[in-house]
């Protein structure tokens, strides 16, 4: 990865030719209808991100707005714990959180391998990196009209920041409260997973930057392995909570290509506990709707029938 | 690392970083690694992941905490009384390294019979000086008990020397005298013909009067004087000894939070006992791991930018000392007859002819006398003292932020003011360049006469050259970019001043000038160099800085090398000679650059070698793991299969191993010095600590200032007094810098009731410097704040997220409170002790600015290296803000990279979009 | 936006014993579209522009003989109530210049998608109806183009006023994602407002006989919407349970019921125009308070975080 790195950084870097005024306009108005040839597929990719080695660093948010060049999002000091970043948004894609959990009495062993049980007093810190979650269904995509928002050949979810127009629809249709529409341009931005990166061969600036390997990078099948190898592990270790979040289809959600390691309730961490996929309801609310509808025709209709002379 | 010194031979982290994921268990003490060295962190969390036991004992409970199997929280400056504690069940419960300890310690040493202990002085060592406040080790007969009286004159000249030093309160106090291969530090040269009773059984034996020293360190009295549980510090003995012994190793890891005590070293003496008596020295996983708070540190004292030591730790020359008044002296007074030391004389002749070029010949005595003679204490804490006191004219500060990261930030500020002119070169405009117009507490502009020229510097990526990070590891690094504009490396202002000031003195015949004049510096590239992208770099005359590294490494002046036609570089510092014919320009450096277009240094080959021996060079010689040759037993067989790192090899008839063997690589196990044997002969095949004049690991150290053995004092300001040593509170020889500015809270009072620490944080740099410029890291960490407990808060009326005020004699300051359970209240002789924690990174320049911490903190110096004492200090804590105008940023704040719209991914990058895509 | 979710209470708020700092749960997980009242309004004017021509094209073809008049004028009218809610669509974007962005792909999976697409095909027969009726109404008759057209209309135009309540009811926002009646609530009363603003323009135009017809066919459907708006009100409970205290929730239940009860009362009692306009408007008032009753969930943060303030 390091040489790749190093023969990268020779080449000169691509970006769109400048235009005059004239063929700007006409850009505008035409290009959107203009589909090039989706590339072939790759093998698909994610994250996997194991909370119980994460130290707060940040060192992912930080190698996120960097390499994704985003604007810091002003200085505020929260007081919710060391978390001042306190949300994703369309400036922030990598949001380390902290979630301090302590018994009245002192603290005394975090709860970690070999220590601790839900039972006895909790005495532990634990963080975070959140992120998109790539959902294999994605609300998100499903609700984009603009077709902005595509599975690219990885099976990412990435918003094609040319094509979006700001409708929103994705904002709503997310259940994780990842993306957000800028205020700079007024267009949705997300986590790419580093698909600029990928495309070169690299992997995404976050988990090259991640210290301890809490953040894992790769094909998702062997990330799933990997994952489930480590619960089990700690499980054996005597850390009956570890699960993964996302590895996996439910009845009502997708599994995730980037997943999580937890030792909590989902919504400790600020993730719904049951994630629902709201098109599960579509297709019924159209019969509602168009039922809806037509009992209103029949109804006048029938007046007009009954009563015209 | 005089502790380290003290204890082993050589002040440096004995242990590798990577080495880490090799141990079983690793005690963080004063250490809050996982948030100051988090790239580091990646080898105990890999430790942990093949089930290591990670241990945290701090006064915080910190994101390290958060990662660690066990957490126990003691009260800042009680580290002491906690390894003490440990050693004492170490002792008591048999649990030490039989074998080890017997073989590879001064256990068995004798100690003169006029010795007298803390426990029988009540709190003193024999010896003490009331008048000068400082110990006379000969006085105090702290040395070997000695057959006989060889080489009695030289003992005398070192115990003057030593009694001399320790008297003059500007003695040369300092990182040279910490024992690293300094052959002052011990009163007593000649230690192998030392007495010995192997049975331990002698009263004045080592083993006898460390059990003594330590056995009223019981789990209670620890739980009493530290506030933790007697059940967490036993769980935590446990730990440790469970993990030593032949199959198993552990490692003790420190940082500042360990250094900056008036007792620091002490401190890691402590620990460097326990590791001996453990057996985890020299060996894979075990060792102390000395983590440090700022890029090469360690290259500093080695290279010595330190005012009292030459390159590779040779004492700096005093001024009007008779020892030092001409080389041969110098060299009879420096020159151990046993021990690696007994090639002094070859260090110091070639590092003046490495910088004295071919003025340097045998008849003006290789240029001695052009050394600088050292005629004061010019440690910084002194100096600043000295500044803020009108006795300093001009000063350079290259990348470095007194004004806002000193100890009592307050004097350094006055110093500043106090100067004729200051240099400051950095990349941004820090508190140490606007001082004189941005300081809250300063008097206006008009009252301050220092002229302040700002160089903006280079950063790392914009120059080259190298970094020895804390496991002595040389790292070269290559320069990315020119920088821009008018910026200019450190080595390019320092090496063109140089050239300046050679040509204003040329020609001049003043004997005082010729230092200067006969200074080697000619580091000029052969031809302008090029940037990695192959174009040529636009700075007119940058050194050639490989050519200094060069220098370090040495040459053979009379031999030429036919690929260059220059003198043949040095291979290793095996190869000095004391006659002239050899230059090296520090010798622990040397190897680093074996021939010519070979630097060490800057080697990244990954090999199937775990000790990845061609990654970077590490002084000496490419040792990974110090004093290696601990890690097999006495018969030079490994100690376990498990943990095998270095071995005799019988049929070879030498020392084999992944790691490069730090021993004579040809001596046999069962070598015996013949009797009057010298030098390096005079090391037995069973002595590892090879830079020891006995190569033993010295559990008794004669060495440092403040005693020979490790005793608990209280921080000089601490709300109680000593349970150990009702009568001795702090440690007798700190020293003070007395002034309206200082002001010290001597005794426990009602005013100072609550300990404060101060403590660093990931997303921000010392005192802020580089990060409180950057935006993406100032909205990780905004805003100036203080961590206290739901206790404390209760106490005074703090509201989470509200402010609160931090008073101290020296200063106040306010700061948000973080009100946590993290922090709790420490019950201490049956009375609760409050706690607070203080991030250091905020002061008033910047885009993020806020309250300093180091306004609050005293300037005080311990005895051994002047370090002063910011990790535990007294303060009182209340509700509210100051009054008066809060700090403002002095730069705007800089919404990196800009506010225009996020940039769309261009077209080339889109999976669909435009025609053409993909093509 | 951003500061929705910043825990601003964490500055004022007493220390409590049991959490230092407040962690997630509380937090909600979701983001609000920046979509505003707009939407209200964009919901209410697709109503009335469909159902009006719905109402229109229905009764027409049922009996062309009494409504062939108020129809000609219904269809101009309907016409522009369009393109004003068109306006409204664009503005809402976050990128406005790229509106045509939503035609360069049809995704039926995405209600926005047939939505956008629905109106547009809708709003060329519309267009066609309109025009032609206004050329009728100078004598310039081509009437089978005209009742081409205005058969043409009749499915895009139900299209049009059916994906509303859909798209606003498919996503993962609080409340709306359990809105499973809002379609059916939308299209219904999308044609008791079409049949309102058509009784309405009879009543100006002075047509007994539809205005007779249009008034009993209005009383009917004004009956038969309270079961899909109850239905409606019955999905929402729980969340308006968080959102309002109880009194709150009395008043805007009163305030609906008068909406329906006082038009279904004078409608009753008396045809009179006065009493028409008074009904309608009445109406009208009340379709655009549960609209912007339910464009408001999102953007109100629960009653207990509130407290917090």
């Amino acid at each position: 990865m390091a040489s790749r790195e190093k023969e990268l950084s020779a080449l000169p870097q691509t970006s769109d030719a400048p235009r005059g005024q004239l063929s700007e306009l006409a850009g505008r108005l035409i290009y959107p209808f203009l589909h090039g040839e989706p590339p072939k597929p790759q093998t698909p990719t994610g994250f996997y991100t194991d909370t119980t080695v994460c130290i707060g660093c940040k060192a992912c948010e930080v190698a996120c707005k960097q390499w994704n060049q985003l604007p810091s999002d002003g200085f505020n000091w929260s007081g919710n714990s060391y978390d001042n970043t306190n949300e994703l948004s369309a400036t922030t894609w990598r949001h380390v959180k902290f979630i301090e959990q302590f018994s009245h009495e002192a603290p005394g062993t975090p709860a970690s391998e070999g220590t601790s049980s839900n039972e006895q007093a909790l005495n532990r810190w634990l963080m975070m990196s959140d992120h998109c979650k790539h959902c294999l269904a994605a609300p998100c995509h499903q609700a984009c009209p603009t077709g902005a928002i595509i599975q690219n050949e990885f099976e990412n979810v990435y918003i094609q920041a040319d094509i979006c127009n700001g409708c929103s629809c994705c904002v709503a249709a997310c259940p994780f409260g990842v993306i957000t529409r800028s205020d700079m341009g007024g267009h949705s931005h997300k986590c790419t997973l580093c698909y600029d990166r990928q495309r070169d061969g690299l992997e995404p600036a976050c988990a090259k930057a991640c210290p301890t390997q809490s953040i894992h990078f790769g094909p998702v099948e062997e990330l799933r392995e990997q994952a489930r190898k480590r619960v089990e592990e700690l499980h054996q270790r005597g850390v009956p909570q570890a699960y993964l979040y996302g590895d996996a289809p439910t009845e009502t959600y997708s599994e995730m290509h980037s997943f999580y390691l937890l030792v909590d309730r989902p919504s400790v961490y600020g993730l719904p506990d049951a994630p629902f996929n709201p098109w599960l309801h579509m297709a019924g609310d159209y019969v509602r709707s168009i039922a809806g509808g037509l009992a209103a025709i029949a109804v006048l209709l029938l007046v007009v029938f009954l009563l015209k002379p | 690392m005089p502790g380290l010194g003290a204890s082993f031979g050589r002040g440096a982290a004995t242990n590798y970083q990577q080495d880490m994921a090799n141990s079983d268990c690793i005690l963080f003490m004063g250490s809050n690694m996982a948030e100051a060295q988090p790239v580091g962190f990646r080898w105990p969390m890999k430790a942990k992941e093949k089930g290591a036991t990670l241990i945290h004992v701090d006064p915080r409970f910190t994101r390290m905490s958060a990662v660690c199997d066990l957490y126990v929280g003691i009260r800042s400056g009680s580290d002491i009384a906690f390894l003490g504690g440990l050693v004492n069940y170490v002792l008591t419960n048999d649990r030490w390294f039989h074998e080890y300890v017997m073989a590879y310690t001064n256990a068995s040493t004798i100690i003169e019979e006029g010795f007298q202990d803390t426990e029988d002085l009540a709190g003193l060592f024999s010896g003490f000086d009331q008048k000068h406040e400082s110990y006379d080790s000969r006085e105090g007969h702290w040395g070997y008990e000695e057959p006989g009286n060889g080489g009695q004159e030289k003992q005398d000249a070192s115990r003057n020397e030593q009694a001399k030093s320790a008297k003059d309160p500007h003695g040369r106090h300092g990182h040279a005298r910490d024992g690293s291969g300094d052959p002052f530090v011990s009163p007593y040269k000649d230690m192998t013909i030392a007495q010995r009773d192997p049975t331990l059984q002698h009263p004045h034996c080592v083993m006898q009067i460390l059990r003594r020293h330590f056995a009223r360190y019981t789990p209670e009295v620890v739980s009493q004087v530290c506030g933790c549980k007697p059940e967490e510090f036993v769980r935590v003995a446990e730990l440790l000894c469970s993990n030593s012994g032949r199959e198993r190793t552990t490692c003790i890891a420190y940082a500042l939070g360990w250094t900056q005590h008036t007792t620091g070293v002490q401190i890691i003496r402590t620990a460097g006992i326990l590791q001996l008596l453990l057996g985890n020295m020299g060996r894979p996983g075990g060792g102390i791991m000395a983590l440090r708070g700022h890029s090469t540190i360690q290259g500093a004292t080695d290279i010595s930018t330190l005012y009292d030591s030459l390159p590779g730790y040779l004492p700096q020359p005093a001024a009007h000392d008779p020892a030092n008044e001409d080389l041969s002296s110098y060299i009879e007074y420096g020159e151990m007859p046993t021990g690696y030391w007994a090639n002094f004389s070859k260090f110091i002749v070639s590092l003046l002819k490495a910088w004295y070029g071919d003025a340097a010949t045998p008849e003006n005595d290789f240029g001695f006398s052009w050394l600088p003679r050292v005629d004061g204490d010019y440690s910084q804490l002194a100096y600043f003292d000295r500044m803020a006191k009108g006795g300093v004219k001009g000063y350079f500060l290259a990348g470095q932020n007194p004004a806002g990261g000193g100890p009592n930030a307050n004097v350094h500020r006055a110093g500043l003011r106090n100067l004729e002119w200051l240099v400051v070169l950095d990349w941004f405009e820090t508190e140490s360049a606007v001082f004189w117009k941005d300081d809250p507490n300063g008097p206006p502009s008009s009252e301050i006469g220092t002229e302040v020229f700002f160089i903006p510097a280079a950063a790392a990526q914009e120059k080259e050259g190298s970094l020895t990070n804390t496991q002595r590891l040389i790292q070269w690094h290559r320069k990315a970019i020119d920088p821009s504009g008018d910026c200019r490396s450190d080595a390019w202002f320092f090496y063109n001043l140089g050239k300046r000031l050679k040509q204003l003195y040329a020609g001049s015949t003043d004997p005082k000038d010729q230092a200067l004049l006969n200074l080697t510096w000619d580091y000029d590239y052969d031809e302008q160099p090029r940037l990695p992208d192959g174009t040529l770099s636009r700075i007119e005359g940058e050194p050639d800085l490989e050519k200094v590294l060069m220098e370090i490494n040495g040459h053979r002046l009379v031999e030429t090398d036919p690929r260059t036609g220059l003198p043949r570089l040095l291979s290793s510092y095996s190869e000095l000679k004391d006659d002239g014919t050899t230059a090296c320009g520090c010798w622990v450096y040397s190897g680093v650059f074996p021939e010519p277009g070979r630097n060490r240094a800057d080697e990244r080959k990954i090999t199937d070698n775990p000790v990845q021996p061609e990654w970077g060079f590490a002084w000496p010689n490419n040792v990974r793991v110090l004093y290696n040759r601990a890690s097999a037993d006495p018969d030079g067989r490994p100690w376990s299969e498990r943990k095998k790192l270095v071995w005799w090899d019988a049929e070879k008839r030498r020392w084999v191993g992944p790691d490069k063997p730090d021993f004579e690589l040809e001596k046999p196990p069962d070598y015996q010095p013949p009797p009057g044997a010298t030098g390096m002969a005079a090391i037995a095949g069973t002595q590892p600590f090879i830079t020891k004049a006995d190569g033993l690991g010295w559990l008794y150290s004669p060495s440092t200032k403040d005693g020979p053995l490790p005793t608990h004092y209280e921080p000089v300001e601490s709300p109680l007094g000593n349970l150990l040593y009702p009568k001795q509170s702090t440690s007798p020889m700190v020293r003070f810098f007395d002034g309206p500015l200082n002001q010290i809270a001597h005794q426990p009072t009602a005013e100072y009731p609550v300990v404060a620490t101060t403590f660093r944080l990931t997303e921000h740099y010392l005192s802020g410097p580089m990060s409180r410029f950057n935006s993406w890291l100032n909205e990780l960490q905004p805003a100036m704040f203080a961590e206290l407990s739901y206790e404390l808060a209760a106490e005074r009326g703090i509201v989470h997220g509200g402010w609160m005020t931090i008073q101290t004699p020296r200063g106040r300051i306010e700061a948000r409170a973080m009100v946590t359970r993290r922090l709790r209240p420490f019950v201490v002789e049956g009375r609760v002790v409050h706690q607070i924690g203080l991030p250091f990174h905020w002061a008033f320049a910047g885009e993020s600015v806020g309250s300093n911490a180091n306004d609050l903190t005293a300037l005080l110096a311990d005895p051994n290296v002047s370090m002063h004492e910011s990790k535990a200090f007294t303060c009182q804590v209340q509700a509210g803000r100051l009054e008066g105008q809060a700090p403002q940023p002095t730069v705007p704040t800089a919404h990196w990279p800009t506010l225009d719209p996020i940039p769309d991914t261009p077209a080339s990058a889109q999976p669909e979009g435009r025609i053409g895509h993909g093509k | 936006m951003h500061e929705n979710s910043r825990p601003q209470q964490a500055f004022t708020e007493p220390p409590l014993p049991e959490t230092g700092t407040e962690g997630y749960e509380n937090m909600p997980v979701t983001k609000v579209p920046g979509w505003h009242g707009i939407i209200a309004w964009d919901a209410l004017l697709n109503g009335m522009a469909t159902g009006l021509f719905l109402a229109a094209a229905v009764s027409e073809l049922a009996a062309p003989a009494v409504f062939m008049h108020v129809a000609k004028i219904a269809y101009p009218v309907a016409l522009v109530l369009l393109l004003v809610d068109l306006g409204l669509l664009v503005l809402d974007l976050g990128d406005p210049l790229r509106f045509h962005h939503m035609l360069r792909v049809f995704k039926p999976g995405s209600p926005m998608s047939v939505g956008t697409w629905s109106l547009t095909i809708f709003s060329l027969p519309l267009t066609a109806a309109a025009g032609l009726s206004l050329l009728a109404l100078l004598g310039f008759d081509f009437e089978w183009a005209r009742i081409l057209a205005v058969v043409a209309g009749l499915l895009p135009g139900f299209g049009s006023a059916a994906y509303k309540g859909v798209l606003l009811s498919t996503n993962a926002q609080p409340g709306w994602k359990d809105a499973r009646w809002l379609g059916g609530y939308l299209t219904n009363s999308a044609l008791l407002m079409g049949c309102a603003e058509l009784l309405v323009l009879s009543a100006l135009m002075g047509q007994p006989q539809a205005t007779a017809i249009l008034r009993t066919a209005f009383i009917v459907l004004l009956v038969l919407n309270v079961i899909p708006m109850g239905l409606l009100f019955a999905n929402l409970q729980p969340t308006h349970a968080q959102l309002y205290t109880r009194e709150q929730q009395w008043r805007a239940g009163a305030l609906i019921a008068v909406g329906t009860l006082i038009p279904l009362g004078l409608m009753l009692f008396n045809g009179g125009l006065l009493f028409i306009l008074v009904a309608v408007i009445f109406l009208l008032a009340e379709s655009w308070f549960i609209r912007f009753l339910y464009v408001k969930i999102p953007h109100t943060s629960p009653l207990e975080v509130r407290s917090g303030e």
